[in-house]
């Protein structure tokens, strides 16, 4: 105890003794309360420091190297930009991985949302038993990004997959969806599509928020359902929609267990399911280009972070907050 | 204003551990630049000081269960002899194998004695991870006497002994007896050119019913032998062996053979492509041929309920040369070398663990064990691929380098280019291009 206050007393010179002794009794409170907050803090703190922001700094330093996984980081050559350089100008197979993500996450965003608000619209009505409904509609969810979930994918859209077997019921044409370039993708679309659980969740609380006599002022000037919907519920409900767009977009170019496990880990067929953090995957552990996959990741992030950026800002023009105060 | 908090707690915050930092940045360089030099280099006959000392291995491999299970008994015999001597033992799929083993290596942790093959060994030798064998063999410490010589020079990197045949394989084109019975279609014959070979194809294909031959233009080993047949090779040296005219002909080839009707179609391809042993075509009855490794055999045979036959790739069979399915290799890294090594030499050599072995991995290396086995063993698959493996071995031609650094990718760009002209995505010409172009990019990185 002593030896604090001395502490203190010597990093805080004060004019006078007796004035640091008259502040010293308030202060001691709150800075011992901050000394505690950080001891029960430093968990967290020692896990972001060792387990995220160190290695995250040594992957932007290998990032102008070229480490290989095999030999020790010390004998990594320094190669400046050559990484990015390369990835940028030379790697057509870097260049696919973006179309193909880009691609993912522009065609399974906007529907994933729609379907998760359509099916919240749904579930937002007290009937009986809707409590279940809601449970069995967040299911999918809840299995995630599991493996296991991609390998029932991979065996509903075989060629001998159940889904040809419903298609063949009906006489449609069937196809091998898994194993064809021209499909593949989209298996993995429909994957990302059907957990819309938590998405559909946040709807839900979001729509339970916006105040009925809206609706009712709506219909006493005549609003149909349509009208109702693109004038009351989806302004009020902007701000939620701009949370799960966020939240989506940024899942979605993260998707990496669905393409490994349809593809092989491959990213095959012909590279049409070689999302970008399945590409680093492959040029880190595979191909033991830890260097390049490390600036990979970089350029990974920085984009992620701009296009976080302009979504914020784009949101000036559409997301509306209800305490604003222009109602 | 909950915001404001946290970015200020924040910002007080990492001034106290940045220290913690730096400290750790600094022992990963401390790591990086000290600790692996000194295992690299400070660990000599430590071991051969205190013999009683206990000592435990981390041994680690891939396979399937019943490799698992042949290859701890083997370990715990040793335990048996050697009480002081035990093993940490660690195994899984092939898929990911390679990532962890790299992980570990790059955690410092490398496994004392890991499995190992041709697509990989030379990354690893080349870079140091792999103990050198080579003074052990000349000093009788590791006796690869018995071994024929080809095989054991198939685990040297530029003069260096790298790693330890573990067993004999080479490549087997096999295929479904009973179909072809029932048709009334002859079997196919080692010695047949390509050319015959897809023929043959054609007509059992529409005698049984079946496509007649999974398409190979995706498998570097097809690939291979295609063109040692044509007096050319995979790698010279540490360049590429063809050009692209070479691969032009031979995706042409078969982009004749899908048409004609001899292959199954694109996604059928892609599957035996991306498929495991259990799962290959032969087995699931979507072709009469796959292009597999003999030693898969009699794990083919157990998946299916049609008699299998097994021949030469097509071409002049002396081609084909005496592979090592597996090694094993010593990790540089160990602290007990002398012991790896004892194990090492124990696993080809020693009678018994030859026994329980079996041809699991291949034929073993060992010729005595090796005629001791063929002599001895009772399952109808194992005897097959035992004889056919001896039949090949009469015709086994001069064993081609160990494939250079960045084969694992020169194979996996094969199989991507290949698919392009599958899928109708490429002509042969251009994705031969393409490959070629990829091809040196991944061997010159």
């Amino acid at each position: 105890m002593a030896m604090t206050t001395a502490s203190v007393s010597k990093r805080h010179p004060s004019p006078s003794a007796g004035a640091t002794a008259k502040r010293r009794r308030p202060q001691r409170g709150p800075r011992r309360e901050g000394l505690a907050g950080y001891i029960f803090l430093s968990p967290w703190l020692l896990g972001l420091m060792g387990i995220t922001a160190a290695p995250m700094l040594i992957s932007l330093y290998l990032s102008f190297t070229d480490y290989g996984v095999l030999t020790g980081i010390g004998e990594a050559e320094w190669v400046g930009l050559d990484n990015y350089k390369r990835m940028l100008t030379e790697d057509p197979a870097y260049w696919h991985s973006v179309i193909v993500t880009i691609k993912f996450a522009l065609i399974s965003v906007p529907l994933k949302l729609s379907a998760a608000l359509a099916v919240a619209m749904l579930l937002n009505r007290d009937r009986i038993g809707i409590g279940l409904y809601r449970g069995l509609f967040y299911l999918p969810s809840l299995l995630g990004g599991s493996v296991g979930l991609a390998i029932v994918w991979v065996n509903i859209f075989n060629r001998e997959g159940a889904f040809n077997a419903v298609l063949d019921i009906f006489g449609l044409p069937t196809r091998p969806w898994i194993n064809e370039p021209g499909t593949a993708l989209w298996t993995l679309i429909v994957l990302a599509i059907w957990q819309f659980g938590s998405p559909m969740v946040i709807f839900l609380a979001g729509l339970k928020q916006i105040p009925g006599e809206l609706y009712e002022a709506a219909s006493v000037d005549g609003a149909g359902k349509m009208r109702k919907f693109f004038h009351v519920t989806i302004p009020m409900l902007s701000p939620v929609i701009f949370f799960n767009l966020v939240m989506e977009i940024i899942k979605a170019f993260e998707g990496f267990t669905g393409a490994f496990v349809v593809s092989g880990g491959t990213g095959g067929p012909v590279d049409s399911t070689l999302m970008y953090t399945l590409y680093l995957y492959i040029k880190a552990f595979t191909d033991f280009e830890m260097g390049y996959a490390s600036a990979m990741a970089w350029i990974f992030l920085v984009t992620l972070g701009i296009i976080t950026v302009l979504l914020f800002n784009s949101g000036k023009f559409w997301v509306h907050y209800s305490d604003e105060g222009d109602g | 204003m909950l915001l404001g908090t946290s970015s200020t707690a924040s910002s007080r915050a990492d001034r106290a551990p940045r220290t913690g930092l730096r400290r750790t940045l600094l022992c990963a360089a401390l790591a990086a630049t000290v600790a692996l030099p000194l295992a690299v280099t400070g660990c000599g006959n430590d071991d051969s000081s205190d013999p009683d000392k206990p000592v435990e291995l981390t041994v680690m491999w891939w396979g399937g269960e019943k490799r698992a299970g042949l290859t701890e008994e083997v370990l715990d015999l040793y335990t048996q002899k050697h009480p002081d001597v035990t093993f940490k033992k660690t195994w899984q799929s092939y898929q990911g194998y390679y990532e962890k083993l790299a992980t570990l290596i790059a955690g410092n942790s490398a496994p004392d004695i890991f499995q190992i093959d041709d697509n990989y060994l030379t990354e690893y030798a080349t870079k140091g991870v792999t103990l050198d064998l080579g003074e052990y063999k000349d000093s009788g410490k590791l006796d690869v006497s018995t071994f024929p010589e080809s095989l054991w020079k198939y685990g040297e990197v530029k003069g260096k002994l790298s790693a330890l045949a573990l067993a004999e394989n080479t490549q087997c084109l096999v295929y479904n007896k009973t179909a072809l019975e029932n048709a009334g279609q002859p079997e196919p014959k080692t010695g047949q050119s390509w050319e015959e070979h897809i023929a043959w194809a054609k007509a059992a294909g529409e005698a049984t019913g079946l496509p007649g031959t999974m398409d190979p233009s995706a498998d570097y080993k097809a690939f291979w032998l295609w063109l040692r047949d044509q007096g050319k090779d995979l790698y010279k040296g540490d360049e590429l062996g063809f050009t692209a005219d070479d691969v032009t002909a031979w995706f042409e080839l078969w982009k004749g053979a899908r048409d004609s009707g001899a292959t199954p179609t694109s996604d059928v391809i892609h599957e035996g492509n991306s498929s495991s042993v259990t799962t290959q075509l032969v087995v699931t009855g979507k072709a009469l041929t796959s292009w597999v490794w003999c030693n898969q055999l009699p794990e083919l045979a157990k998946n299916t309920k049609d008699a299998l036959g097994a021949i030469a790739y097509p071409g002049d069979p002396s081609g084909q040369w005496a592979r090592a399915s597996m090694y094993f290799a010593g990790s540089k890294s160990t602290k007990h070398k002398d012991t790896v090594i004892d194990v090492l030499n124990f696993v080809v050599n020693d009678p018994e663990a030859g026994e329980i072995l079996g041809t699991e991995r291949g034929l073993p290396s060992n010729l005595d064990i090796r005629k001791k086995i063929a002599d001895t063993v009772t399952d109808a698959n194992m005897k097959a691929s035992i004889e056919i493996e001896n039949e090949l071995g009469k015709t086994f031609g001069d064993p081609p380098a160990v494939p250079i650094k960045g084969h694992s990718n020169v194979r996996s760009e094969l199989v991507k280019a290949a698919e392009k002209v599958q899928f109708g995505q490429a002509s042969p010409a251009k994705a031969a291009e393409e490959y070629i172009a990829a091809a040196k990019a991944a061997i010159n990185k």
